[in-house]
């Protein structure tokens, strides 16, 4: 019961940073399919400025890996630019700029990583190899009986995660510039006559998708797999869409949704270690998130409401 | 003349936007140390399209031609699915998924059966179109009656099919030295693989006669028909088809159920065409390329012709670029990205050279 409760914590807050992400973006009003790519150049970035930075430090530091959690989130956020300017300057239809966006990601990624190993290390290499993240307990806490798992082997990103994503609820809601954000997604023209610039506002929602896309992205390269590969691109940004638009475009519901996702995850996991069922079966008991998912989705989807003015491009003399 | 000049003025800004993009990746090539011109020549001889200075027994510059186009068949499919879903206003990123479902029924139901190829191959490509027709129609009827967006639930199914048939090719169907799915039989592909052709083994793609004739049906239905009417009524703006008097879910159902069906094509091509197994696990990148080949034929059948063969041409050559010039297979998809980028900015342009020319136009009246 513990693993199931700190695996799937330990998957679902990564995968809610980056629903954050998507929400922040989708509440101005620009619709965000490119979460996926986002995550992947964050990732890239990151873990690029931790194998730069991994020389300078002794092998067991764990400042290489803070720097790599800021580099992706900057990185995240730098390349999001692309998607605003797509969407905001050239106008181009939001779910195209967004599949653009990603597939540029994944090309470029994959291209730098191979010419960065061969002219920075001298290796034909296309992966950059990370450790696995350290993880701590916190001593007391781990012991209350089932809240406890929470406490127990918790990876330092999960710390971070928690307080960015209060930070980002906090803004959303409690702050003017939050209320102008999603003012902006449901009636652009009224933030307009309230004197602030729809584009610009757009324009931060988009990078800060962009940068928690990333840090998102760095979290399951350094839980997940170790490296920064072409196999961080499985989905998990597809995922986090999924994620919001069953948490119906709010931060909160989304934190259920990604928990659902984390949840049904390491449980189908442990159903199969505990039957001792082939491993082929993890597979059968991979697909439970996305079933449920759409269980839910059909007994829930009747209220669903996106924000009005979601994939609109911002037209000032238009009524 | 005006037809001409309407032909000219679609495929300017596509044309602009490959140019630009040969160029920036051009000068990607040469910053690397590389002769891009070489990199580019050597795209064309990779896909048959120019001669290479030597070739194997049984090779020519046929043979290329003939896999190349045995390689790009399955992305016309998919691009005319994303395209039949977006003129109506509908977003398919489920191809991929729709694609490995109908791959994988054909596979077992008629590439392990014993039967001839004249039952086999109509049937293979009948049932590719039955299977993916199915997980569109759900894919519509789940967002007609439930509300539930199209996205989310193409994703989810997408998961759902890689899963479930990975699991059941692990279980069932797996070839211990490949670890893929065991091969269908040669009765059932699609591709006659290595038919001796006068001193030449050649792989003959059928499935391009169907995607040939799939592009003229898709073409027929938006510009000749009722139906491509409401659609693309429907895509514009659904409460403006609701107000005419169109059945808005009917049409999404059958939107998602067509698109769903030449998905189902691009699975079997693929799977039974090109590949002849399924590697479990693995989603195709195909579903979603198709989503930018359809955007630089701007979602015209006709013109996913010519992007298909583009970006397929780009992708395909790839391997023998590197082994020429020197270049890294991976900038075959920054080309792609870079294209993509210029030709999303298309409609931006377009508006901005008209205007341009109606205010010419303006000032040029006032002058006189």
């Amino acid at each position: 019961m513990n693993g199931i409760l700190i695996d799937g914590l330990s998957f679902a807050l990564p995968l809610f940073i980056m629903a954050i992400g998507g929400i922040y973006c989708e509440k101005s009003g620009v619709t965000m399919l490119a979460v996926e790519g986002l995550q992947g150049f964050g990732a890239f970035v990151g873990a690029f400025a931790a194998v730069l930075a991994a020389g300078g430090f002794s092998g067991s530091s764990q400042v290489p890996f803070y720097i790599a959690i800021l580099c992706a989130a900057v990185g995240g956020g730098l390349f999001a630019l692309l998607h605003a300017l797509l969407c905001l300057r050239f106008q181009a239809n939001q779910v195209i700029s967004g599949v653009v966006v990603n597939i540029m990601a994944m090309a470029l990624t994959a291209y730098l990583t191979k010419l960065l190993n061969r002219l920075l290390f001298g290796a034909t290499s296309d992966k950059f190899v990370l450790t696995v993240s350290y993880r701590f307990t916190v001593p007391g806490l781990s012991r209350i009986p089932l809240l406890g798992a929470v406490f127990t082997n918790v990876y330092p990103f999960e710390v971070i995660i928690v307080a960015v994503a209060f930070v980002a609820w906090f803004v959303m809601y409690k702050t003017r510039f939050g209320m102008h954000l999603r003012a902006c997604g449901d009636n652009p023209h009224a933030v307009d006559a309230a004197g602030r610039q729809v584009n610009r506002i757009r324009l931060a929602a988009i990078v800060i998708c962009g940068a928690l896309s990333g840090l998102g992205g760095i979290c399951f390269a350094y839980s997940i797999s170790a490296n920064f590969s072409a196999s961080i691109y499985v989905g998990y940004g597809y995922l986090a869409i999924a994620a919001l638009i069953f948490g119906n475009w709010r931060i909160l519901p989304t934190l259920g949704a990604c928990l659902l996702f984390g949840f049904a995850r390491s449980g189908g996991y442990k159903l199969v270690q505990v039957l001792q069922m082939p491993s082929s079966y993890q597979d059968l008991v991979m697909i439970l998130p996305y079933v449920l998912t759409l269980l839910l989705l059909v007994f829930f989807s009747k209220q669903n409401g996106s924000p009005r003015a979601l994939g609109e491009i911002y037209d000032k003399g238009a009524r | 003349m005006k037809n001409k000049n309407k032909i000219w003025n679609a495929v300017k800004i596509p044309l602009l936007a490959i140019l630009c993009s040969l160029v920036a990746a051009g000068v990607i090539i040469a910053l690397t140390g590389s002769n891009p011109f070489r990199a580019y020549y050597a795209l064309l001889q990779g896909s048959g399209l120019a001669p290479k200075a030597a070739y194997a027994n049984y090779k020519s510059m046929l043979t290329d031609l003939f896999s190349y186009v045995n390689y790009f068949t399955p992305m016309i499919f998919a691009a005319l699915a994303v395209a039949v879903a977006l003129r109506a206003g509908l977003f398919n990123i489920g191809v991929s998924g729709q694609m490995l479902a109908a791959g994988f029924t054909a596979t077992v139901l008629v590439g392990y059966s014993g039967l001839g190829a004249v039952a086999a191959k109509p049937l293979v490509i009948l049932i590719g179109m039955v299977v993916g027709g199915l997980a569109g129609a759900l894919v519509g009827f789940l967002k007609y009656r439930f509300n539930i967006n199209e996205v989310v639930s193409t994703i989810m199914l997408n998961y759902i099919f890689q899963y479930v048939i990975s699991f059941l090719i692990n279980t069932y169907f797996v070839d211990p030295v490949s670890r893929q799915s065991v091969e269908v039989s040669a009765a059932s592909r699609l591709t006659l693989m290595d038919t001796q052709a006068g001193n030449l083994k050649i792989d003959i793609p059928l499935g391009i006669l169907v995607a040939l004739a799939a592009v003229v049906l898709v073409w027929i239905l938006f510009d000749k028909t009722k139906l491509g009417y409401e659609l693309k009524a429907v895509g514009f703006s659904r409460s403006a088809a609701r107000y005419a008097g169109i059945r808005v879910g009917r049409c999404m159902v059958l939107s998602m159920t067509i698109s769903g069906m030449l998905a189902g094509l691009a699975g079997v091509t693929y799977y039974l065409g090109y590949m002849g197994s399924i590697q479990p696990k693995v989603l195709l990148n195909t579903g979603f390329d198709a989503i930018a080949v359809s955007l630089l034929g701007s979602n015209n059948p006709f013109g996913i012709i010519f992007s298909t063969m583009l970006i397929s041409l780009i992708s395909k050559g790839s391997t023998y670029m590197r082994s020429t010039a020197g270049v890294d297979t991976e900038i075959a998809s920054v080309i792609t990205g870079i294209i993509l980028l210029f030709s999303a900015c298309s409609a931006y342009i377009r508006h901005r050279l008209e205007r341009r020319r109606s205010e010419k136009a303006q000032t040029a009246k006032e002058d006189r």
